[in-house]
């Protein structure tokens, strides 16, 4: 299992390597760089002189792969270089961004579990019943709706009506993080209670549960000890999934909110044409995701004994 | 039984917080508003009758060069003016007129020599003396670090006696004290150097004991200001760059005043509970004409896109009334404004005959008119960083295509990479501060001229040329003026540009709010005039 772990590791340095290009070649089709993206939000005019006297200091006069070697070979000694936009060491601007969303991405995905594993159960046990009915509507309705949609009406509800929750986020409190909270658990649990029912029903229509039953076992040991457990592969699939695109960030929640996140912080980069940010915030989500799946891959292993015996047996 | 049961309770409680969050009606709301207001005042007068103040701003931030309050540093010296750390020497008034500030007069002796009085008794917020010498390091730091500074001062010499100062420029500047009126002007201690962060020692009413990038400032009331009280003690300064947000906390009583909304949240704010401050500012949205273009090239079409455009209903409709229909290059509250120069107003009956005599006629029925076998379609490149100017692409297609324009918009974040290609584009559609500085000058030397980074569609005109070079050497403010009514007509009797509005600018602040007044330059936001009560 060594091995295997070590050679999933491996494969991230071509994909690093693949992805960053790519980025870097995507940002430059998008067209415009970071001094005419500030010109713009400006909007007055200046001399050529100070456009291009800005343009040299920060190398974008340079052709493209003399730019991305001149990135890659500071990386590679450890340095990701200086935003273009606000001045300040990339390494250190992403430390001040991650406690905010590993915080977010905590408190969502705890959240998200307690809503969604709980009323999947109830609407698989319930199922075509009003309750089933209900927690389907509910599911329905919170996929419909937006995020950003979401976040002003909880805003409205708990910010003006009630004046329970800050609609402006002031650093990483607990009272802060409610409400971001609150709007991604609403939509990943509207997907993923919908998920559980139907992992749930399927077990549920499996022979060793009529065979329980027949044995006169009850349903709730034969819910809890088996059903769930065997339907754990499926919902821990789904939440490390998850766990991955929120640990990238969630711009749109971060923005409302005002959120200090790394979602924020790369939309702003991008819109800003902010090079060296966008390679760090690729770079980390590349690195989120290979090391993501690897650990479930293994935590297949251990959550269901099928795929551990049938490794030994090949 | 009691699965029922739970279930039924748990149905009931995720409908109740659901339809709660949607529910709500406008006599609720109100009563809701005015808590929030009334809980605000009592913020107002915290831990020993200290005033705080907080402002909620969606362009304080690194997106806009603003990532500091250092004015020596791109362009944070609009956050150091603004939030009242930073004074310049004059400052300009509501006509943008230069009045004294931290200057008390100036002179000019001859065309490249100025001599300044600084006023006597001006301090900075350490206790400093805000004298000849600090001003004269100020403004030498400000040329050796300022990327823009030095090339629109042109110093050459600064010579210090007491308070006097005498400033000789390399090559003839009739606009220097316009320039250091520019937020980058701000007189700061220099000896007292700029913090890690990006704080500087000003002569303003606060002083900044906090600042993080893209997220707040903390401001303290100036212990020595030299120009009179102070009345509030503690102001936050909230970066909020969404629109939607800063709505919501102002309407929540988290903030007390806001700057930057966005024009569809302006109804939510009017009513007694809030005051709106706004001023006509120099920033236009206007279209440039390619001269290259097939379409553009001909007169008439230009001539009649002037006469199609309906700068009125624009304004009045999805500006909702928040802007100024634009006339020339400069609003009307110029002296050398658009109320001085003559232009096409809105007429389509006209346009279409304009249209007809030169040609264009819809020979094939389809609404879209049509010469020696060219379709007048007209490419419209615009961006949509300025929320207004998406609206006025889609106000001008359709008042257009009634005349028989049909208008392709492209609006897109790369439109400085398109515009350069001339084969791309018919009509550039932007946004500029055409007299931030109260000047003329810089809108024509850098949009209309051969020589313009600006000049997107190769414009020429001879006497508009000549009257450039002639206005470089005017140092007289009413003869510059005259010289930029005659440019102003000239360009738009050649159908190069039409200035279709200008930026009404407003600032919202909840009741009880006073001092917070908008100023035509922009420039100017917290003052020592602001109060809470």
């Amino acid at each position: 299992m060594k091995h295997y772990a070590v050679c999933r590791l491996l494969q991230l340095l071509p994909i690093l390597f693949a992805i960053t290009f790519m980025s870097f070649a995507m940002m430059r089709v998008a067209g415009s760089d970071v001094v005419e993206q500030k010109i713009e939000n400006r909007g007055n005019a200046v001399s050529q002189e100070v456009v291009d006297a800005a343009r040299e200091e920060l190398g974008l006069d340079k052709p493209f792969l003399t730019q991305y070697f001149t990135w890659l070979g500071k990386m590679l000694h450890g340095d990701m270089g200086t935003s273009y936009v606000s001045g300040k060491p990339v390494f250190q601007t992403f430390l001040t961004k991650l406690p905010g969303t590993l915080l977010l991405t905590a408190t969502s995905i705890l959240l998200t579990i307690v809503l969604s594993i709980p009323l999947g159960i109830l609407a698989a046990v319930r199922q075509n019943r009003i309750t089933d009915y209900i927690i389907r509507v509910f599911s329905f309705i919170g996929n419909s709706m937006p995020n950003f949609f979401v976040a002003l009406l909880l805003m409205y509800f708990f910010s003006i009506r009630l004046g329970l929750f800050p609609v402006i986020s002031t650093g990483t409190s607990m009272k802060s993080v409610f409400l971001p909270t609150l709007t991604l658990a609403i939509a990943m649990s509207a997907k993923y209670l919908r998920q559980v029912r139907a992992t749930i029903l399927d077990e549920l229509s499996k022979e060793y549960v009529a065979g329980a039953k027949a044995r006169g076992i009850k349903f709730s040991v034969t819910l809890f000890r088996s059903v769930l457990k065997a339907s754990l592969v499926t919902i821990v699939t789904l939440l490390t999934l998850s766990i991955g695109s929120l640990l990238g960030g969630t711009a749109i929640v971060e923005s409302i909110f005002m959120w200090d996140g790394v979602g924020k912080m790369a939309v702003d980069a991008i819109s800003m044409r902010d090079y060296p940010i966008i390679q760090a915030y690729v770079m980390w989500m590349a690195i989120i995701y290979v090391v993501v799946n690897l650990i479930t891959d293994l935590s297949y292993r251990y959550l269901d004994p099928r795929i551990r015996l049938g490794g030994m047996k090949q | 039984m009691k699965k029922r049961i739970a279930g039924i309770v748990l149905a009931l409680a995720l409908s109740a917080s659901t339809l709660a969050g949607c529910g709500g009606t406008g006599g609720t709301s109100q009563t809701s508003a005015e808590t929030a207001a009334a809980e605000t005042a009592a913020k107002t007068e915290g831990a020993g009758g200290e005033k705080t103040f907080v402002f909620g701003d969606t362009t304080f931030n690194a997106e806009n060069d603003e990532s500091t309050i250092n004015p020596h540093e791109g362009y944070s010296g609009w956050a150091c003016i603004r939030y009242g750390v930073g004074e310049t020497l004059f400052q300009l008034d509501d006509d943008m007129n230069l009045q004294p500030w931290i200057g008390e007069s100036y002179e000019n002796v001859d065309d490249t020599t100025w001599k300044l009085k600084i006023k006597d008794g001006v301090t900075f917020s350490n206790g400093n003396p805000c004298d000849g010498e600090a001003v004269k390091a100020c403004l030498e730091d400000l040329v050796k670090t300022h990327e823009r500074a030095a090339g629109d001062l042109k110093i050459a010499s600064i010579d210090v006696n007491g308070n006097e100062l005498t400033i000789k420029t390399s090559e003839p500047n009739p606009v220097l004290f316009n320039y250091l009126a520019e937020p980058y002007g701000c007189i700061i201690d220099v000896s007292a150097g700029v913090t890690p962060e990006g704080m500087v020692i000003g002569t303003g009413p606060y002083v900044a004991k906090e600042l993080v990038t893209d997220d707040h400032l903390l401001l303290e009331k100036n212990p020595n200001y030299w120009n009179g009280d102070v009345n509030v003690d503690k102001i936050t300064v909230r970066t909020i760059s969404d629109g939607d947000t800063l709505a919501l906390a102002l309407q929540s009583g988290e903030i007390d005043a806001a700057y930057g909304m966005a024009y569809k949240s302006y109804p939510l704010f009017t009513n007694d509970n809030y005051t709106f401050s706004s001023t006509a500012t120099s920033r236009s949205f206007y279209c440039q004409f390619n001269f290259n273009s097939p379409v553009c090239s001909d007169g008439a079409v230009r001539k009649a896109m002037a006469m199609g455009i309906d700068k009125e209903g624009f304004v009045k409709t999805l500006l909702q009334g928040y802007g100024y229909v634009g006339k020339g290059a400069f609003p009307d509250t110029l002296s050398y404004g658009g109320q001085n120069v003559n232009t096409e107003s809105y007429d389509p009956e006209g346009a279409k005959k304009v249209l007809e005599d030169a040609g264009w006629v819809d020979s094939d029925g389809d609404g879209i008119r049509e010469k020696d076998g060219q379709k007048l379609s007209v490419r419209w490149l615009t961006y949509p960083s300025r929320q207004e100017l998406p609206l006025l692409a889609q106000s001008a297609q359709a008042t257009l295509k009634d005349i028989g324009i049909d208008i392709q918009i492209n609006s897109t974040a790369d439109h400085n990479t398109i515009c350069k290609d001339q084969s791309q584009w018919d009509v550039y559609v932007g946004a500029n501060v055409n007299a931030g500085l109260g000047d003329p000058a810089n809108f024509f030397s850098t949009h209309c001229l051969d020589s313009s980074t600006k000049n997107r569609g190769s414009y020429h005109n001879d006497n508009l040329e000549k009257l450039a070079k002639e206005l470089e050497d005017t140092f007289n403010k009413d003869e510059r003026g005259k010289l930029a009514i005659e440019m102003q007509q000239q360009i738009l009797d050649d159908h190069a540009f039409i200035f279709c509005s200008f930026l009404k600018m407003s600032m919202i602040s909840r009741k009880g709010v006073t001092g917070i007044t908008a100023h035509p330059c922009d420039f100017y936001e917290l003052t020592a005039d602001l109060d809470v009560n």
